[in-house]
């Protein structure tokens, strides 16, 4: 950071397409040098403006200044030239060339008239070490881990030398460790004099990293700020107008009297996870934590059926042990919300009628009897109405819906059966805050009416906003169980990555905004 | 029933959108009708009803084969073997009234045969968990050697024509609509019901939709893979059965070339390939299409060699548009995308 002119400086930027306005009224100063944030609700323009600055569509209104200099008539060649270098959310890789391939798409290095592996293997050995990416050159990216892809893609931006680095959403894929490296790489960058503009929904890791954050809201932006002066409360607000303790609703009274159902395991083993122990009654919210490959997604997936236990007992609510497969777990009401909706959860080719179907109707048995479209509509209209998914009719197709309502959707068809059980993994990925705060008062309500909720969650605030205790699994293991007032992002951090309880804690912490910091 | 207390469901406003919508297979019908009328008007004896019943009954036997067929691109699977599913069930009960044995009874053995065959295909392509599309690339093969072992190579004939099965089977109802075609018709009626109306088509049109998503809420891909390839089986054991009391004998290579016919019927009738969805009735006017195609041929003078070769560009056509009206479609979802994201 120093207190030159700026790098980039957007001046009243405005866009719209067709009838709806992505960018209002936007403007920042990007200095050189810097990792500057940009954050915002899904909608609030973050990504429509990247595009702007990598030429991708053109402004309607408003102009950019790229060292002094006005950029008019743009295009992403013109964009590359400058030295703008810009990593999509979603990967642009050939998935059946090989990594040096990729990394050099267009601009082959030719010796002697042919294209030489020898000299793109010179070129990328330096960069390729620096993001810690160890595979074998020559394998083709589409065996890589999606985590490993992103960082060929990072590789491919990085080897273009760019003066400007926009990263949107670029670590959604990578894992805690790839994540941390990426962050290690944009540190030196920057201390190298290579700006960064990072876009991102997840705010601890822009308080992590970032020197600068511009919040945005509706196409405008409604401030920019130093972090030093900046709290995540204060983020959030700013965000979506409210404080962040609202977005999390206090418990409801409980109105089943379900206090004799409970779910108990017992050394339950397979060969991801080592003698887990659990047990949750009617009425609890337990969150589940740990880094990918932990044993979190193995657990749920063994509750409902999908994987096979080694080892253990298990008992559900209805007296039984664990499901044979999920459509036993469906009959018996064990519900799960996966994490990757659109694969997982939805069929998106087909109407919210036919979705809020699947588990009723679906998954029952009798191969022959009748579907009742006038049931169907009714039960999607309930869903419809009780869950507020914003949508023309029940015929409308799953995949016009965003994402917070599609999510409503995978919800919505496991409430019609009144599970007792549920299982709950990142209910709220790539949801915008706004919806979030509603997913959060429906798991609320589950646990109200006599429901056992277990909620996997990447987001600590969501564990420590939510959820009555947390158990945290460390390389196949239960590392440890934090309870009420001791569950702080910080010990939660702590066991997360390192798998051991914090030392004991001096200071009590009293308030929700404390220990969401 | 809900954790949620429900509230009054709100329903009047898109139950009133309904009925002004045109079916799906309006498209075919349309292509259907103008092509009869084409012919009809260049060579008037084309439109007698007695050609139109002979078609019909060209189109019954694939017809049927058809009906099934949807169910498979439906769940996005397809049955190489059909022609010899159907064969081999035919030559079985043709071989049973031969042994002697009651032709009502020989058929409803045809009928459970073929679905003998299918559950083989079935349980093949589940427990090794490949696509039916190679399980029935090798069952093909086999069937049509087992139907070489047992007929010889020799047509077989049932010897007592009078029973009342062949005389039923040949009979006309009000001596117009071949009872053969109305079998065929019911079937098809029947079988759109099932897709559409039962939890059975719900969960073909669920798995071929998402098979993950699918088996995640519940439903089985594995149960409803064996369910409609068996299925499958049946129809072309039913379809065999019948064939043999309509024309009182089956050819050795009967069936040999029926697939093709039996897929593209399916395809120009509108069911997407990437599965998910399907139409019966499409494929009951595809099928027709393809029958008009070949008879109109012959009215024109056109030497009847032509037909395989204009079946295949109708075939081509119909992909074509079918790719056309998607690429609309996801420009249009686009365009809505952008916009609510922006």
């Amino acid at each position: 950071m120093n207190d030159g002119a700026p790098l980039v400086s957007v001046r009243h930027l405005a866009k719209r397409y067709g009838g709806v306005v992505a960018i209002a009224d936007m403007s920042l100063d990007v200095s050189p040098g810097a990792i500057h944030a940009v954050v915002g609700e899904n909608g609030a323009g973050k990504s429509t403006l990247m595009k702007i600055l990598a030429g991708v569509v053109p402004p309607d209104a408003g102009k950019i200044l790229f060292d002094g200099e006005e950029i008019e008539h743009s295009s992403p060649q013109a964009a590359r030239r400058r030295g703008i270098g810009i990593v999509y959310q979603e990967l642009s890789l050939f998935p059946q060339r090989s990594v040096l391939a990729n990394l050099f798409v267009n601009r082959e290095p030719v010796r002697g008239g042919f294209v030489s592996t020898r000299v793109m293997e010179d070129e990328s050995r330096d960069m390729l070490d620096r993001l810690g990416l160890s595979v074998d050159v020559h394998a083709l990216v589409g065996s890589l881990t999606i985590g490993e892809q992103q960082l060929v893609e990072l590789c491919r931006v990085l080897l273009e030398a760019p003066r400007l680095l926009i990263l949107d959403e670029p670590n959604s894929a990578l894992s805690q460790r790839e994540t941390e490296r990426l962050f290690a790489i944009l540190k030196s960058l920057s201390a190298r004099g290579t700006t960064v503009l990072y876009v991102s929904h997840r705010l601890e890791e822009v308080f992590a990293i970032s020197d600068r954050v511009t919040v945005t809201r509706n196409g405008r932006d409604v401030f920019t700020a130093n972090i030093g002066e900046l709290t995540i409360p204060a983020v959030i607000e700013g965000m979506i107008g409210v404080h962040q303790e609202e977005l999390f609703p206090p418990p409801l009274p409980a109105r089943a009297d379900g206090s004799s159902k409970e779910l108990s395991v017992s050394g339950l083993s397979s060969p991801q996870l080592r003698e887990i122990n659990l047990s949750a009654r009617a009425g609890d919210i337990v969150g589940l934590a740990g880094l990918e490959g932990s044993g979190v997604a193995d657990l749920l997936a063994i509750l409902f059926g999908t994987e096979k236990a080694r080892s253990g007992a298990v008992r559900y609510p209805d007296g039984r042990g664990l499901p044979r497969n999920p459509t036993d777990a469906a009959r018996r009401g064990i519900c799960m919300v996966p994490g990757d909706r659109r694969r997982n959860g939805l069929m998106l080719d087909k109407s919210i009628l036919f979705n809020i179907s699947q588990v009723i109707f679906g998954a029952q048995k009798g191969a022959l009897s009748w579907y009742s479209q006038r049931l169907a509509r009714e039960r999607a209209n309930r869903q419809i109405a009780q869950l507020r998914i914003k949508a023309n009719s029940a015929a409308s197709l799953a995949n016009e819906l965003s994402g917070g309502n599609q999510q409503k959707i995978v919800i919505g068809k496991w409430l019609e059966i009144g599970p007792q059980v549920f299982l709950l993994d990142d209910p709220t990925r790539g949801v915008d805050v706004g919806a979030k705060r509603e997913i959060y008062a429906l798991i609320r309500e589950m646990a109200a009416a006599g429901g056992i909720v277990l909620l996997s969650s990447t987001e600590l605030p969501e564990l420590i906003g939510l959820c009555d205790r947390v158990l945290v699994l460390y390389r196949g293991r239960l590392a440890g169980e934090l309870k009420g007032e001791s569950v702080t992002s910080r010990a939660l951090l702590h066991l997360i990555n390192t798998g051991l309880l914090e030392p004991a804690e001096t200071i009590p912490r009293e308030s929700m905004a404390e220990r969401l910091q | 029933m809900s954790t949620i207390a429900p509230p009054p469901a709100p329903a009047a406003r898109s139950q009133r959108r309904r009925g002004f919508r045109l079916p799906d297979e309006i498209g075919v019908i349309v292509a259907l009708v103008v092509m009869m009328v084409f012919i009809g008007v260049a060579r008037p004896h084309f439109l007698n009803p007695l050609n139109l019943l002979t078609l019909l009954g060209h189109t019954t036997f694939l017809g049927m084969l058809a009906v099934g067929m949807v169910f498979l691109l439906a769940i996005r699977e397809i049955d190489l073997s059909v022609g010899w599913m159907f064969n081999l069930s035919a030559v079985g009960t043709a071989l049973l009234m031969v042994a002697g044995v009651n032709p009502w009874l020989a058929a409803f053995a045809g009928l459970l045969f073929g679905a003998l065959l299918g559950l083989v295909n079935g349980l093949l392509a589940i427990t090794l968990r490949l696509p039916a599309i190679i399980i029935t690339l090798g069952t093909y093969s086999m069937f049509q050697g087992l139907s070489l072992v047992i007929d010889r190579g020799r047509a077989v004939v049932p010897p007592d024509q009078s029973t009342s099965y062949f005389t039923l089977a040949s009979e006309k109802i009000a001596g117009i609509l071949p009872i053969t075609g109305a079998v065929f018709l019911t079937l098809a009626i029947v079988m759109h019901f099932v897709l559409h109306r039962t939890r059975f088509g719900y969960r073909v049109q669920a798995v071929g939709s998402n098979p993950e998503a699918a088996a995640l809420a519940g439903i089985s891909n594995a149960t409803v893979r064996l369910q409609t390839l068996c299925l499958m089986g049946a129809i072309c054991g039913l379809s065999g059965a019948l064939y043999v009391g309509f024309r009182g004998a089956i050819d050795p290579n009967e069936g040999s070339d029926f697939v093709l016919a039996v897929v593209a019927a399916v395809i120009i009738g509108g069911t997407p390939l990437s599965g998910g969805a399907g139409t019966v009735i499409g494929a009951v006017i595809g099928m027709l299409i393809i029958q008009v195609i070949s008879s109109g041929l012959i009215f024109f003078g056109i030497d009847a060699t032509w037909s395989t070769f204009v079946t295949g560009a109708v075939i081509v056509i119909a992909v074509s548009l079918d790719q056309f009206v998607k690429y609309q479609r996801t420009r249009r979802l686009q365009r809505l995308k952008e916009r609510a994201s922006a």
